[in-house]
């Protein structure tokens, strides 16, 4: 064996008196480079006139066609982030963390060629293969490690990561636009440039939190701080191993948990824009619908920190209940909030339902830590991330599917929605069944070392 | 000296994070425009 590379993981641990507060930021680095695929619409009509410039010409690709790169983006995050995370908790984070710089930024690179080649092959291969693996990998990169750095308040350190996730849109919206704005020339619309640029930046980005982030030491515990082994709470002193986790019906019962919360949220979020310009016809503008987007994107980032933080005190059944229970109550109320013409009240109905989708999220990681113990939690995470793949596909089609046939049989527009609303709340009364019969796992599944 | 480095890495990344979030409030007060 020879001397541990640069990346490994015993070349992270933190030296004695490590300020724990010092690792967040490694993680926050990573997910707010990786939350870009949030604000990947921002490139959606621009790739569509690539040859055209002004307006699509027949050889230019579709809105279908370009539309499927963030479709395989995300089903690359739940891919890799099931396939490789036994990888990421054996690798150490800074490994993980600089695979996946790697990976998200050389996607942009890949992209950029197939741009300027006009391959869309190029385009899927590049943002929706390799930036997919970089998307999964860096996003359960950090988790682990902030769990055993905070053991205290596991919620509030994942939540504070997971934030990142959500906030990395709200920087790349308004970046794609300045650099595509910048790099726009007679002869190109600036996409090929601003995904090379952008490609650099995030990977510099990300290899900052590389090389910041530290492990504690095994025994490490903070000054004071005694683990609580609350059985009534749900809260395990013991392990379960990745492989015998995913077999459990608890791995399963928050499998579904998770893809509820997320497919409800999900479909509201890919249709948000039309959902209140429709519903509110007439007094709301397309600028003012993009505005709600934001407002959304505000409340899905505040949410991911201030739900996960607060599951600490109350328990993580309990926030799921909140979730579920209040968003059964605020999707029933929202074709009456629609018939009252309240924009305010609906935009803070979604504000909060957006809010708990982020918590669901956020607050994820530390449920999986309080069921199944701390030493697998990053792998076992990975492959709970399938979840929110189906859910990508769920969400979205069930809100469009239903709209649409809605209105083929006469519905007014505005009223289009009310259908969905209350399928929605179906969804979520299945997550909380599968919350309430969540408990502890079995002994005889616990792992020996 | 930890201090100093603590403040550097929140204002790395808390800096990006304000300017994206003021962005998008400016954007979002359209909404009562």
């Amino acid at each position: 064996m020879g001397a541990p590379g640069f990346l490994d993981r015993d070349r992270t641990i933190a030296p004695p008196g490590y300020n724990r507060f010092l690792v967040p930021p490694a993680a926050l680095a990573v997910h707010l480079s990786i939350g870009q695929a949030y604000a990947f619409s921002t490139f959606n009509l621009p790739l569509t006139k690539l040859i055209g410039l002004t307006q699509s010409a027949p050889d230019d690709w579709t809105l279908k066609q370009v539309g499927w790169t963030f479709s395989l983006a995300i089903l690359f995050l739940g891919l890799s982030a099931a396939l490789f995370g036994r990888w990421v908790e054996r690798a150490g984070p800074r490994k993980a963390m600089a695979v996946a710089a790697v990976c998200f930024g050389s996607g942009f690179f890949v992209s950029a060629l197939g741009i300027s080649m006009h391959q869309i092959a190029l385009l899927y291969l590049g943002y929706g293969v390799l930036g997919g693996c970089g998307l999964g990998i860096g996003y359960i990169s950090p988790v682990s490690t902030l769990i055993k750095w905070f053991p205290d308040r596991p919620g509030m350190a994942t939540g504070m990561a997971i934030m990142g996730f959500g906030g990395g849109a709200l920087i790349a919206a308004p970046l794609s636009i300045a650099l595509m704005d910048h790099f726009k020339s007679a002869t190109s619309n600036g996409v090929a440039e601003s995904f090379v640029v952008m490609g650099i930046i995030y990977i510099l980005y990300m290899l900052f939190g590389a090389f910041t982030v530290r492990v504690p030491p095994d025994d490490w515990k903070p000054a004071g701080w005694l683990p609580a082994l609350q059985a009534g709470k749900l809260i395990t002193g013991a392990n379960v191993h990745v492989d015998v986790a995913w077999r459990t019906r608890q791995f399963w019962l928050l499998w579904v948990v998770l893809c509820m919360n997320v497919t409800a949220g999900i479909g509201v979020l890919s249709q948000a824009s039309p959902m209140i310009q429709e519903m509110f016809s007439g007094r709301v503008l397309p600028a003012a619908a993009a505005g709600f987007v934001g407002l959304l994107s505000l409340f899905n980032m505040g949410g991911r920190f201030v739900w996960a933080s607060v599951s600490d005190y109350i328990g993580r059944k309990n926030t799921y209940l909140v979730f579920f229970m209040l968003g059964i109550a605020l999707y029933a109320t929202v074709p009456t909030i629609g018939h009252l013409g309240s924009t305010p009240l609906f935009v803070l109905a979604f504000g909060v339902i957006l809010s708990m989708y982020g918590g669901g999220f956020a607050t994820i990681p530390a449920y999986l830590r309080d069921i199944f113990g701390t030493m697998h939690v990053g792998a076992i995470h990975g492959r709970l991330l399938t979840a929110w793949a189906v859910a990508g596909v769920l969400g979205p089609m069930l809100v469009n599917y239903i709209r649409e046939f809605q209105i083929d049989h006469g519905v007014p527009k505005a009223q289009a929605y009310s259908v969905t609303m209350y399928i929605m709340c179906v969804l979520l009364f299945l997550g909380l069944v599968c919350n309430l019969a969540v408990r502890e796992v079995a002994p005889d599944r616990h792992h020996h070392d | 000296m930890d201090r100093l480095k603590l403040i550097a890495l929140w204002l790395i990344v808390g800096l990006p994070l304000a300017w994206g979030v003021a962005k998008t409030l400016q954007n979002a007060l359209k909404l009562f425009a």
